[in-house]
């Protein structure tokens, strides 16, 4: 049991830090898959890209061509842009600070430091010169923030929170890479290039756990299963769904599944059991749309249970632990 | 001795925390001061860059903070310790228990008891009755164990011939703690070298803390009892010390938002509803705590805290009402308090001071305005002092016309020339760093829990601008870690 706003602040917290990672992924992967693929409409890839941010209006409004350069400043470094890296990582480093007593002094030394030297970073001249380093900058030190959270918080409510935050944001953005990459190979007819496809996992650092799942194989149904239906692979959208789901289990009162745990117990099961054939007959980009809705609905519901029940005094009073 | 830090200061005409009237090294600081003079030159300076990256990356800020820029000031922090020897220490430390103790018993008899220093003509009943922090609201609260200045902030300084006098009380919400701690934990690992001394720890503050407000739980309440830190929240200046003190109890930080208060009991909404709560450490000032009793604008307090608190359900630290023992006119009458509820002779003087609505002390402080220094009686943070040697003649008819007008918001006192103590100055931007003297204060916090604690030293104040004497952090202040040594030690290298 824990404060509900404590528990809201670790919950984005955990998201806005997997959004400012995984931003950066899909930035990657765009930037460079287009370096690789020169026959490709650069201007068609990025509006997709902005469309499966929901960032598409946003950045229209900004009256900008859409070019490598603005679009990837949009995303990596525009304050007016609220799934910028670095309004993202601004908002998790605001909500840590709204939990600075929870969290332990070394995850907020991570966060805080990450935010400042970003800001002291010249992004502009990064994003021309070498953009490959800065993504790499922003992954790594997300990764080290979940690393020095592993290692020093307790497994008490807070750290389920944070979690939970991490993998439902994950499993989402991940839904979100698979629509990217596959709206665009069935319009350009790469389906069959390998490197293609190398880059696409290569974008989540799946590259080498596929070789090994399916040595040296790389065929595009198989990246999707893999990415979709993974047991093993931490950032595929089932890992990412389970473990949100044995957090939620936890977290739960222990008087019967909780509505965010019923909505995520079916969408879960929908995913694992299901055909991965079935789901491209089926058609592959409203299965993809459906699991990010559900993703979204339990998000929702996660708000409402645990953030927004304790209000009526008549009704929620509960022992003391 | 080879030319080194040392060589240029200027001691001058002051109590010098260092160096003697002779400008001899003082036995407790040779040590430390050998081991100063051995670095490379430049060396301090490199070391206060190392500081400012360790206080920025760990966040231990305490300007406004906006998202837009982001950046907030560090806290100040000068590498060059004050030490207080500890027979020293030992009276301080003394003097301050001692008054402590007295203020609670005053405040205690004042709004639950019989009144009697106010019956006796100890201190005027009017004097009390209009001080800004007097609150009738707090008649008839309970503090269990009559702990009402669970912490209190006694600001300390040492006047010309080195006497440590109390310049203030600060029996509200005082802030500064959490600094004490961070400074002593920067310092081991910035300057390690400075160690020469067996130096008395401070890190038990949050154990401290969280027994004497385990001391103060209601008898209703369960057992452990459930403590929370209130917080106006993040834009407060004092976030950050709300926030560590949470974290060194392990105990949750609240805002108002997140306490409800229902039949008189006070519950906080957690993520499984609600949960009730037993002591309360709030941050928050008096007329803000409860809208539906003080300001009904406040949004930073809790409707119904104060009805919970009479039926004896909750336990407010630091109690309600006592600002009126930290009003500045009420301030001269603490000596006297000292005598009249422990029968004591007070260990550690005040300042003198003038109350000017007395005609006669009145007319002899306005003779000589220009040599005192007037306070308006219920500000603090250094805010609305006027020093008279260094006021202009407009701000002099400017406080006299004040003083005129109300008498009762306002004291004279004497200057007092506060001790100095050598401090880097390093806002040369080339060069090794200077070292000169800066006035300082201390301030030391007291608790009250089963018995009167105060943690060793406290937080020794810097008036960074030269020969400024007010060292408030809102006023362009810096500070030291404060050292006392552990009996025995000397000075003697180890």
């Amino acid at each position: 049991m824990m404060l509900a706003r404590h528990a809201e602040d670790l919950f984005w917290t955990g998201r806005y830090i997997e959004r400012a990672e995984d931003t950066a992924r899909l930035l990657d992967v765009t930037y460079h898959g287009l370096l690789e693929s020169p026959l490709l409409d650069a201007a068609s890839a990025w509006r997709e890209l902005l469309e499966q941010l929901y960032l598409d209006q946003a950045f229209s409004a900004k009256g900008l061509p859409v070019t490598d350069s603005a679009v990837t400043e949009f995303l990596v470094l525009d304050p007016d842009n609220a799934g910028s890296i670095v309004r993202s990582l601004a908002r998790a480093r605001d909500n840590a600070r709204n939990v600075r007593e929870r969290i332990s002094t070394e995850l907020w030394e991570e966060i805080n430091t990450l935010f400042l030297e970003l800001h002291a970073r010249d992004l502009r001249t990064d994003l021309e010169r070498e953009p490959y380093q800065l993504y790499r900058f922003v992954k790594s030190r997300c990764q080290t923030i979940s690393g020095v959270s592993a290692e020093t918080m307790s497994r008490d409510d807070g750290w389920r929170f944070l979690l939970l935050g991490r993998m439902l944001e994950r499993a989402e953005m991940t839904c979100r890479l698979l629509s990217v990459r596959f709206r665009r190979s069935s319009r350009a007819a790469v389906t069959s290039d390998v490197h293609y496809w190398i880059a696409v996992l290569k974008s989540v650092s799946a590259f080498e756990a596929y070789l090994r799942a399916h040595r040296a194989q790389i065929e595009p149904q198989d990246v999707l299963e893999f990415l979709l239906l993974s047991r093993e692979f931490p950032r595929s959208v089932l890992f990412a769904l389970r473990a949100s789901e044995s957090e939620l289990v936890r977290l739960g009162a222990g008087t019967g599944p909780t509505r965010p745990e019923r909505l995520l117990g079916r969408l879960r099961a929908d995913l694992e059991f299901m055909d991965i054939h079935e789901i491209v007959e089926n058609g592959l980009l409203a299965a993809l749309d459906s699991l990010q809705q559900g993703v979204l609905a339990v998000a929702e519901s996660v708000e409402r249970h645990f953030f927004r029940a304790a209000v009526r005094p008549e009704l929620h009073v509960c022992e003391s632990v | 001795m080879t030319t080194d830090l040392f060589t240029e200061y200027e001691r001058g005409d002051f109590f010098d925390e260092v160096f003697d009237a002779r400008g001899g090294v003082r036995s407790h600081y040779r040590p430390l001061l050998e081991r100063l003079r051995a670095l490379a030159p430049g060396e301090l300076r490199h070391r206060a860059g190392l500081r400012d990256t360790i206080l920025r990356n760990l966040g231990i800020t305490f300007a406004v903070y906006g998202e837009a820029q982001g950046i907030e000031r560090t806290w100040p922090l000068d590498l060059i310790p004050r030490i207080i020897p500890a027979d020293e220490w030992h009276q301080v430390e003394r003097g301050l228990v001692q008054r402590v103790r007295a203020l609670n018993c005053f405040l205690e008899d004042l709004y639950l008891g019989e009144r009697a220093a106010l019956r006796e003509g100890v201190i005027p009943a009017w004097l009390v009755q209009s001080s800004g922090g007097f609150c009738r609201e707090a008649f008839g609260i309970p503090v269990p164990k009559g702990a009402r200045c669970l912490v209190a902030g006694i600001d300390v300084v040492r006047d010309a011939h080195g006497t440590y006098r109390v310049l203030e009380d600060n029996l509200r919400t005082p802030s500064g703690v959490s600094y004490v701690l961070e400074n002593r934990a920067t310092l081991t690992r910035v300057l390690p070298l400075a160690f020469a001394h067996r130096v008395r720890p401070v890190n038990h503050y949050g154990a401290s803390l969280l027994s004497a407000l385990r001391n103060l739980a209601p008898p209703s309440a369960s057992d452990p009892p459930r403590i929370v830190v209130l917080t106006p929240g993040i834009h407060n200046s004092a976030y950050f010390e709300h926030a560590f003190l949470a974290r060194q109890m392990g105990i949750e930080l609240v805002e108002g938002r997140d306490l409800v208060v229902d039949d008189h009991v006070v519950f906080m909404r957690t993520t499984r509803g609600l949960s009730r709560v037993d002591v309360i450490y709030r941050r928050v000032g008096d007329e803000f705590l409860d809208p539906a009793v003080f300001r009904s604008d406040s949004v930073l307090g809790v409707p119904g805290l104060l009805s919970a608190a009479r039926a004896g359900n909750v336990s407010l630290a630091n109690a309600i009402g006592n600002g009126v023992a930290d009003d500045k006119a009420v301030y001269a009458y603490v000596p006297g308090l000292v005598r009249f509820y422990l029968g004591e002779e007070p260990i550690l003087p005040n300042v003198d001071t003038y109350l000017l609505w007395d005609r006669d002390q009145r007319a002899a402080a306005l003779s000589r305005l220009h040599e005192l220094v007037v306070k308006p009686v219920d500000a603090s943070g250094g805010y609305g002092i006027v020093i008279g040697p260094k006021a202009t003649e407009e701000e002099l008819a400017g406080v006299r016309k004040a003083i005129e007008a109300k008498p009762r918001s306002y004291i004279a006192q004497e200057v007092v020339a506060l001790s100095r103590h050598p401090t880097l100055i390093d806002d040369a931007p080339r060069g090794t760093g200077r070292i000169e003297g800066r006035h300082i204060d201390l301030r030391p916090f007291v608790l009250t829990g089963e018995k009167i604690e105060v943690i060793p030293g406290g937080l020794t104040r810097v008036a960074l601008r030269k020969d400024s004497l007010v060292v408030n952090s809102s006023q362009g202040g810096g500070s030291k870690d404060t050292w006392v040594l552990a009996a025995g030690e000397n000075g003697a290298s180890r």
